[in-house]
């Protein structure tokens, strides 16, 4: 314990929004932190000055507005504190990505009550998040935007609720832990070709060549598409992220392993070949892969592809502390 | 601590921002000076075009340039940079000057909390109650601007965060008023500005031809009386304010470097005293005014020897005392000193002056038969009355006697005073008001400062200082029916009150009462509250003495149960109707449990209902009616006592049977 920062060995400590039976967890009255904003300061210094003020030229309106104003400065807390209480916060979700790439984590707020809630916001250390206003018996999502640096499973840290409202003058703040968590893929490597020539198989459909030339259609734009493929035109119109498909219907079959690569450093290998399971993916190849202990069979498609980032991801090997 | 959000700052902001601090600004108007006023009207209407022209914002360094340009004219004009005028006129510029920067949230609160304490100092300049009621809802208005920008996306409608700010200033008034009552007072300034300038109208200490007469034009009212038991006649209230002494043979006044002393004075009183509660208006002066004649002084004051209520320092705040006073009395005694300088004479003694008092004097057998001759003269003589007498050059009272005639009370006052001088009566003059307006609501007199009015005092033998009016002599109707004169503009002749009969008179006179009995009681008990209240207060609730850590615990412990009790409410709020809803329905869902159908953790209402209903196809229009006022109940924005009333009825009345 002693060996843990100041920080850390005093969050041990710390209140936290209380967990209910689904997952989520609910703001509780003593669970809440306050203390004053800058704004708040500033206002309790002019406050001073007013009254130095009033007791100086002996007005007594004078004293009765800074007193209100003082009154008003005192009950912010309480409105603050109001804000952020009974709110109730569930995960939601947090799709994979790569590492290096901001992984967005969905929580939903939800306000069970018959008062407005205003101003809510998340944050996560220095990761700031969305704020929402949630009216009364409403829910709101909010998205929580954490940069990944390694692959694994990153499960989301301690969160901070807060607001300001209604004055801005305090900051109201509440810890919770939420049993969320993210796969974080290992990050591609740059463009390379993978080392074994692949198998090539004749399609029943027939030879329509190999590569990436002939348009076929459009799919999803999923996460490590090249931003080359990506229709524009269609995204222009709204019609959401589109990836331009492009190969022969020929099927070629690509053997993935872990010792067929020159490279030496356990993640600079995972990174190769979570690029080269995206270019097969991309070049609607068929793939299989092979590391240490796991193996997965030849296949293709979505559910397959993330099978294969999934597996690299949990890959136990490896110092997994690279980018 | 991070912002958690940024807000576009939306025109709409920024227009109500610079439109709350004009407000702020603006009853300033009265106080500041022409140029300072012109500059900051400029300053407001650039800002609000540069909202709408944004070629027209300015840049840094114009910025800057408006900033010096302030500062130099508000030097130039006070010649000095703090103290309140100066203060105030700076102050009010660089509110002006920051808005026209706001670009960030920040600056926001930084220009609400500067007009925060703009509104503050306007109650240096008056504190009457309309103005303190609009700067209250400035007051509002700029909070709810704070509201407005601690939200995420801006209100639909403007009131929302009024209304809010209105609850959360409601609430924070019992600490308003906490505080207010027990903040201990100080009666001394911190520090003093002496180049301020104050403009009060009232009697000064010098009695000048015209000075009068220059006051009998304002309706203002100088203070207000309340007698604890029946009031005297109008003949007997005199309101004395200070004795004046010494002449230079134009103007009265009392020698600063020979003060008269607080020594005791005997007094022999005649009846009962009068006890009365006066709330004087600051008039500047460290005199008070009080019924002829006072025999104990108010707290924090003194009494002089010449029945002056004295304070150390001039009244600028308005001041409430209580006052006794005797209307019939003796005072035996005058040393030596003082009649002979109630019988000191000037230069401007001529000789047709010595010539009228020696007929007199042979006329008469003691000193009260000659103040009789004297008041026959004023009486006999072709004196008339006027407020607009003609000016009289080389002497004053010389020419008011024998060639003009025509004066005010200060001259028949001066004049008279001047006269027993010569014929060895010693005589003072005494300045104050006379009368005053019964306000039949509140029951109490105003004395307004066209009761100003001026009277001598001569020391007879055996009696001692006898009050003496001349004018009463000349013009018995200015003291027993006091004028009432309603002035149009400047030099216009003087009219009687148009308001004074006929139906519509008395509505705007009971009217005008009301206004006057609701002004009585603010200054009553909000700008005259004191010390001295404060102490009997404490004394009431039984602390003898007021230390500071009894103080502190009060003030502590009171403001501690306020907040608790808000506290308590707030948190309570929004939660109670909901449990009575959500009681309601868990009790619908038992009896739906008793047939078989038990609810399941996760199913919603409406999905329950449906397959509850599906089981029971005769209980389904039951069921399905309930429900949907449970939905609106629970989720729909505007719900009401009827429909709550409603679903429990419903529900209690849901008591199906097993099949």
């Amino acid at each position: 314990m002693a060996s843990l920062p100041l920080g850390q060995w005093l969050s041990y400590f710390r209140r936290h929004a209380k967990p209910d039976s689904r997952g989520g967890v609910r703001v509780m009255p003593r669970s809440i932190y306050i203390l004053p904003t800058r704004q708040g300061l500033l206002l309790a210094f002019m406050l001073i000055l007013m009254l130095v003020g009033s007791i100086n030229y002996g007005s007594n309106l004078g004293y009765l507005m800074t007193f209100l104003l003082g009154g008003i400065w005192l009950n912010a807390i309480l409105h603050t504190w109001r804000n952020l209480l009974g709110l109730t916060l569930s995960p939601v979700g947090a799709a994979s990505v790569f590492a290096g790439q901001t992984a967005d984590f969905t929580l939903r707020v939800s306000n069970a009550s018959t008062l407005d809630h205003f101003g809510i916001s998340l944050k996560c250390k220095k990761q700031v998040g969305d704020s929402v206003d949630i009216p009364a018996s409403e829910e709101a999502l909010l998205h929580l935007p954490i940069k990944t640096k390694r692959r694994g499973e990153l499960t989301l840290p301690e969160i901070i609720l807060n607001t300001t409202y209604p004055l801005g003058l305090f900051y109201a703040w509440t810890y919770a832990r939420l049993d969320l968590s993210c796969l974080v893929y290992p990050k591609p490597a740059s463009r390379g070709e993978p080392p074994s020539l692949p198998v090539y198989s004749r399609s029943d459909a027939g030879d329509r060549g190999v590569g990436a030339d002939d348009f076929i259609g459009l799919r999803n734009f999923r996460p490590g598409d090249s931003p080359r493929h990506i229709d524009w035109k269609a995204h222009a119109r709204e019609r959401g992220l589109l990836s331009k498909q492009f190969g022969g219907d020929r099927t070629e079959q690509v053997k993935l392993d872990w010792d067929l690569l020159t490279e030496q450093a356990p993640e600079q290998r995972l990174s190769l070949l979570c690029r080269f399971i995206l270019q097969a993916e991309e070049r609607e190849q068929s793939y299989s892969l092979r590391i240490p202990g796991q193996k997965i069979a030849d296949g293709a498609g979505q559910l397959h592809m993330q099978n294969c980032l999934s597996l690299l991801a949990r890959f136990e090997g490896g110092d997994a502390a690279t980018l | 601590m991070q912002q958690p959000f940024e807000q576009t700052l939306t025109l709409r902001l920024m227009l109500l921002l610079s439109l709350f601090m004009g407000l702020a600004i603006l009853p300033h108007g009265m106080n500041l000076s022409l140029p300072i006023n012109l500059y900051l009207i400029a300053l407001f209407g650039w800002r609000l075009s540069s909202l709408y022209l944004p070629k027209l914002q300015p840049g840094r360094w114009l910025l800057l340039l408006a900033t010096f340009g302030a500062i130099f004219l508000v030097y130039s004009h006070y010649q000095t940079l703090i103290g309140r005028d100066a203060g105030v006129a700076l102050l009010a510029n660089m509110l002006l000057l920051k808005v026209m920067e706001v670009k960030k949230r920040r600056d926001i609160y930084v220009s609400v909390f500067i007009s925060y304490f703009v509104v503050i100092t306007q109650f240096l300049f008056s504190q009457s109650i309309v103005l303190a009621l609009y700067l209250l809802l400035v007051i509002i208005c700029l909070t709810a601007l704070l509201l407005e920008i601690n939200r995420v996306k801006p209100s639909s409608r403007l009131h929302e965060p009024i209304l809010k700010t209105l609850i959360i200033g409601i609430q924070a008034l019992p600490i308003a008023l906490i505080l207010f009552v027990i903040f201990p007072r100080i009666t001394q300034p911190l520090w003093n500005f002496a180049t301020d300038s104050s403009a009060m109208t009232g009697l000064s200490d010098r009695v000048t031809p015209g000075a009068i007469s220059q006051l009998i034009e304002s309706p203002g009212v100088a203070f207000r009386v309340q007698f604890k038991h029946t009031p005297p006649p109008t003949a007997q209230r005199y309101w004395r304010g200070l004795v004046l002494w010494d002449t230079d043979g134009y103007s009265w006044y009392t020698d600063r470097s020979r003060p008269m002393g607080y020594d005791a004075v005997e007094v022999i009183q005649i009846g009962d005293p009068i006890a009365y509660e006066v709330f004087l208006e600051p008039h500047n002066k460290p005199w008070l005014y009080s019924l002829d004649l006072p025999i104990a002084a108010p707290t924090n004051s003194r009494l002089s020897r010449d029945f002056q209520l004295l304070k150390n320092r001039p009244v600028t705040q308005p001041l409430h005392y209580n006052g006794r006073s005797a209307t019939n009395y003796r005072t035996p005694q005058l040393p030596p000193v003082l009649r002979k300088r109630a019988l000191q004479l000037n230069d401007n003694v001529t000789q047709r002056q010595r010539d009228l008092v020696s007929q007199w004097q042979a006329a008469s057998l003691n000193d009260k038969q000659i103040v009789d001759q004297a008041l026959r003269y004023f009486n006999t003589q072709p004196f008339v009355y006027t407020l607009t007498p003609p000016r009289y050059i080389e002497n004053a009272i010389d020419e008011f006697l024998f060639e003009g005639r025509e004066g005010f009370c200060e001259h028949y006052a001066t004049s008279f005073t001047q006269l027993m001088r010569i014929a060895a009566i010693p005589a003072r003059l005494v300045l104050g008001y006379q009368g005053g307006e019964y306000n039949t609501l509140g029951d109490y007199f105003i004395v307004r400062q066209h009761d100003a009015h001026a009277w001598s005092e001569v020391w007879l033998e055996g009696r001692g200082w006898v009050r003496i009016d001349p004018t009463a002599a000349v013009a018995p109707e200015r003291v027993n029916y006091p004028i009432r004169l309603n002035f149009g503009e400047e030099g216009s002749p003087a009219l009687f009150n148009i308001g004074s009969g006929g139906f519509v008179g008395s509505m705007v006179r009971q009217i005008a009462y009301a206004f006057d009995s609701a002004n009585v009681q603010w200054e009553r008990w909000i700008i005259g509250y004191s010390r001295e209240h404060q102490f009997s207060l404490m004394h009431s609730l039984g602390f003898d003495t007021f230390t500071a850590s009894q103080w502190s615990f009060i003030t502590i412990g009171m403001i501690a149960v306020s907040l608790l009790f808000v506290g308590l409410r707030i948190a309570w709020q929004g939660k109670q109707r909901q449990t009575r809803t959500k009681r309601i329905y868990d009790r619908f869902c038992r009896r739906l449990s008793r047939l078989g159908i038990t609810r399941r953790p996760y199913e919603g209402p409406l999905d329950f209902a449906k397959r509850a209903s599906r089981r029971r196809p005769d209980l389904a229009a039951q069921i399905m009616r309930i429900i949907d006022l449970y939905i609106q109940l629970r989720y729909a924005s505007r719900r009401t006592d009827m429909e709550c009333q409603l679903f429990a009825r419903q529900v209690r009345q849901f008591r199906p049977r097993r099949r």
